[in-house]
């Protein structure tokens, strides 16, 4: 080797030792502040996804005033769990590297692509009267290129009629690695309204989107030309992150999604006495 | 030629020698950002800081770099800062990181860092190249903020987010220009500028 090669080795590895130092120290530094970013925009879409969230405003806040409380539930029996929402349990991250707080799907269910789910979750309650009128749940999936993560909000206001009359709410991802432009897309703010209710004007009637059929099955879908009030328009140019959108609502409004715990709310509330208002008060406009 | 003045270095990418207008450089991220002010200030400063740094990085060693692997050497400190930019815009300001989304991480590959970095640190000191990124920055974001300011104000009735002219879906009278909201408008905002420029200073025009 010679002197001249030598030196072109040493300059490119100190180079190299120097900048990855400096770039993992300050990315390690800078860790905690970008997790609460993190965490306040994931609270910032769970807002969003119920349309409670108004630019500038704080989550917390917010929280409050709308009367959203996340609950814990268990994935199995269906059932709330727990009061201490900081428990690793509902950790989703940390859930799936854990064994006993998660279990393998079988292929044949696994329609999002999750491997894995886990056994206890966090959904969050708008309630009006008592009754819950929203509820927000987390989903996640596979799209193109990477898990797309974020909530999915549902208007059970009038639930008693039948499953049919559950509406979508609004539909939000905070995570996501599409590409932008084409399935990055799914956070344009034109393709999320098209998830959600429309009230009568003069141009249009009342519109909204009808994720189950009167026997709970879910038949919401994102397809290339919208005809009938289940399925929404795809984004163009991104059909893999459109069916991937579709196949993870499959999965988590599904049996083995929350599917069940919907089902459990909506017979709670058939024996529980009704309100007369509050059928007719709607979150949405609050 | 006399040596520049570092004044005339810090200066001449303004106008005279601006990276867009005259080498017609670091078009594509002009394209993408400009839709809003914000954005555009924020990757105008980004940009600015990562020129200058890396001028001056680049600089400060010129003359441990093997002429081999020179251009590597250069994309490395660029990509380090580009990163460490990207790192700080994440924690301090999040909802803009998620608006430039994937820009601030094509400022690596934006011709006019490397450009600058190749073409004059290589060759010069380090407050000089400082001087010098810093300079052809801000030719960078002057151009762009110009851009920025037509586009919103013309796209969305705007500037800065507030109300300027207010748009008919607000209950104002100005009806918005969808044009302006895509990317090919700065297309005809950069030529426009451009035409603007080689009439005020028919030496830029080159020869047939």
């Amino acid at each position: 080797m010679t002197p001249e090669t030598k030196r072109t080795f040493k300059v490119a590895i100190t180079l190299c030792f120097i900048c990855s130092i400096v770039v993992s120290s300050l990315a390690y530094f800078l860790k905690d502040i970008q997790e609460d970013a993190k965490e306040s925009f994931r609270q910032q879409s769970i807002l969003s996804a119920a349309g409670l969230w108004t630019e500038g405003g704080d989550p917390g806040e917010l929280f409050k005033d709308n009367g959203v409380s996340p609950v814990g539930i268990d994935l199995e029996d269906y059932k709330p769990e727990g009061s201490d929402l900081s428990e690793a349990k509902f950790d989703m991250a940390k859930s799936l590297q854990n064994p006993e707080l998660s279990r393998e799907l079988p292929s044949t269910e696994d329609i999002a692509g999750l491997k894995k789910m886990e056994k206890y979750s966090v959904v969050y309650e708008v309630k009006n009267d008592k009754k819950v009128q929203t509820i927000v749940l987390p989903i996640r999936g596979k799209g193109l290129w990477s898990t797309l993560y974020g909530f999915v909000a549902l208007d059970l206001s009038e639930m008693d009629k039948g499953p049919e009359h559950i509406k979508v709410a609004g539909l939000t991802y905070y995570k996501h690695g599409e590409t932008p432009g084409l399935g990055g897309e799914v956070d344009n703010v034109r393709w999320k309204d098209k998830w959600r209710p429309k009230a009568k004007t003069e141009e249009h009637e009342a519109s909204a989107i009808y994720p189950f059929d009167s026997d709970w099955k879910v038949i919401v879908e994102v397809t290339k030309s919208k005809t009938t009030d289940h399925q929404v328009d795809a984004i163009s140019g991104a059909t893999l992150t459109s069916n991937g959108v579709t196949n993870m609502l499959q999965f988590w409004l599904g049996k083995n999604g929350f599917g069940p715990y919907i089902k459990n709310l909506a017979s709670a509330g058939d024996s529980a006495p009704k309100a007369a208002t509050a059928s007719l008060t709607n979150v949405q406009h609050n | 030629m006399a040596e520049p003045t570092p004044k005339q270095i810090l200066l001449d990418p303004l106008i005279n020698k601006n990276p867009i207008a005259l080498q017609i450089l670091g078009l594509c991220s002009a394209l993408a950002v400009t839709v809003k002010l914000e954005t555009t200030l924020v990757m105008a400063i980004a940009v600015t800081l990562v020129t200058g740094c890396s001028s001056a990085a680049i600089s400060v060693i010129r003359s441990e770099i093997p002429s081999s692997i020179r251009i590597i050497v250069q994309m490395t400190i660029i990509a380090s800062m580009v990163i460490m930019v990207d790192q700080i815009l994440q924690a301090f300001t999040p909802e803009l990181s998620r608006q430039l989304s994937v820009f601030v991480g094509l400022i690596i590959t934006n011709c006019i860092v490397m450009g600058r970095a190749e073409a004059f640190a290589m060759k010069n000191g380090p407050l000089l190249s400082f001087m010098d990124g810093i300079g052809n920055g801000l030719g960078y974001g002057f151009i762009l903020i110009l851009v920025g300011c037509f586009r919103e104000l013309l796209g969305s009735g705007k500037l800065f987010g507030m109300n300027i002219l207010t748009p008919a879906t607000e209950g104002g009278w100005y009806q918005t220009n969808g044009l302006m909201l895509i990317a090919p408008s700065a297309f005809f905002l950069i030529g426009l500028i451009i035409w603007v420029i080689r009439t005020i200073k028919p030496e830029q025009v080159e020869a047939e």
